[in-house]
């Protein structure tokens, strides 16, 4: 099993989309996308350069009351798996 | 079927110009390339882009022909990323330099597809009809350089399929992001060919067993596409275009919308233009688009078929390119009563090897 992502940056050519003729968020990247929902584009929008643990806690803000770190941690393996999320810190 | 509200394409595959500087003998362009001179302008190209976002379009593939001979491509690109699309771009990046891809990168394309013929320099010199190889091969470490996801693209046949583990260390070697496996589709030049190309099952097999192996020993982050061809390996056609008019849409160099690129090889069907129609009009009422669309058309066996809604009749340029008759259930299907004609096909095949026709274009073809 791969280390968890310690700092989820999108991969190359994944990126953002708002579909104004489906009214959807999705991930686009080479060849596909995924529909996100309102949690899941949340996540993405904060694979911006901070660690795991910031995204996490910038969530709690956005979703007052959520226990959101298994889902985080599954979403960003699942999205990793994909080839669509890398690790962005340094490697030693 | 008929019921459900007409959904929205997610493609559009621009093809804008058909000349090129490779004579690839399984180019999907049109056989009768001199018919079709006369491209549309960068003003068509941006409005026909901006209507496809509108109409709900995601992915762009911009191809050709080479779309990079094109001179306005970076102002093509630059209108796909001010349209909202994620655009790809499908080259043979024999025309293009460090300098034009940091262009293309700084107009916004999202994607960058190269095709290589083969592994070896000179089989792939031969294929192209022209010397390419490393000249691919710099577009793609440069590429690759400027951060653009890259994919490598492979036709695969008899006269290369031999090396698809080298074709799989290239695409490592490279460090290329995605690698296409692609046998060969038999429409177009490559039809005419077909004798010539038709690999042997038991090239085949070792080819899968050969993927299999280099996928179980772990890839390194590269994601290969393999799909087994149609003629050795089905019992039932492939869902060609998911359907046809109901996730993609083709425009010609000229201005032509086709539900397939290769649609316009048959004879008798009449295409609407974007000079004349909005991308929306014809995609929601063109009569070729309803054509094909649904199930409503299909003769037995298909009509009265569980797999009906599964693949769509299969391929119709296929269908009427083996049979003659554009409306026949696939021949790929075990059902088809022209099902014979695949058998006779791979034996035809296997007779020895004919000299490949290559694809050419008249020089003075086209203008930009």
């Amino acid at each position: 099993m791969a280390q968890p992502i310690t700092t989820p940056v999108l991969a190359p050519g994944t990126r953002y989309r708002w579909d104004k003729v489906r009214s959807q968020h999705q991930l686009v990247f080479p060849e596909g996308m995924i529909v996100l929902n309102e949690p899941g584009r949340a996540i993405v929008q904060l694979c911006d350069g901070r660690t795991t643990d910031e995204l996490i806690a910038a969530l709690k803000e956005q979703f007052p009351g959520a226990e959101p770190d298994d889902d985080v941690h599954e979403f960003l393996g699942h999205l990793a798996q994909r080839g669509l999320v890398r690790e962005g810190a340094p490697r030693d | 079927m008929t019921d459900n509200p007409l959904p929205r394409p997610l493609a559009l595959l621009a093809e804008v110009t058909y000349r090129c500087p490779l004579q690839c003998p399984y180019c999907s362009n049109p056989l009768e390339l001199n018919k079709y001179r006369d491209e549309l302008d960068t003003e068509t190209w941006t409005r026909v882009f901006n209507e496809a976002a509108d109409l709900g379009v995601v992915q762009l593939h911009l191809s050709g022909g080479e779309p990079l001979v094109r001179r306005d491509i970076l102002d093509l690109v630059r209108a796909a990323a001010g349209a909202g699309l994620y655009s790809n771009m499908s080259t043979g990046a024999t025309v293009v330099d460090g300098k034009r891809l940091e262009e293309l990168r700084e107009a916004g394309l999202d994607h960058f597809q190269v095709s290589v013929l083969d592994t070896l320099p000179e089989s792939n010199d031969r294929l192209a009809g022209t010397p390419s190889f490393d000249k691919k091969r710099e577009a793609v470490l440069g590429a690759k350089r400027l951060g653009f996801p890259v994919t490598l693209n492979v036709v695969l046949h008899r006269q290369n399929l031999d090396r698809i583990g080298e074709v799989m260390a290239l695409a490592q070697e490279w460090r290329v992001d995605r690698l296409e496996l692609a046998h060969t589709q038999y429409t177009g030049w490559a039809f005419k060919n077909r004798a010539a190309l038709m690999p042997t099952r038991e090239q085949l097999d070792r080819a899968h067993a050969e993927v299999e192996r280099v996928r179980a020993a772990g890839t390194d982050g590269l994601d290969i596409q393999h799909v087994l061809p149609d003629y050795y390996f089905e019992r039932y056609p492939k869902a060609c275009l998911q359907g046809w008019g109901m996730v993609s849409m083709s425009v010609a160099p000229d201005g032509y919308v086709l539900p397939c690129q290769t649609a316009r090889e048959i004879p008798g069907l009449e295409f609407p233009n974007v000079r004349d129609h909005s991308l929306e009009e014809i995609w929601e009422r063109a009569p070729i688009f309803q054509r094909f669309r649904g199930t409503d058309w299909m003769p037995e066996p298909c009509r009265s078929c569980d797999r009906r809604e599964i693949d769509f009749g299969g391929c119709r340029c296929q269908a009427f390119l083996m049979t003659g008759d554009v409306t026949a259930t696939d021949p790929i299907c075990e059902l088809s009563p022209h099902h014979h004609l695949v058998a006779e096909a791979l034996k035809e095949a296997q007779q020895g090897d004919p000299p490949l026709v290559y694809r050419v274009m008249p020089r003075d073809a086209g203008a930009a």
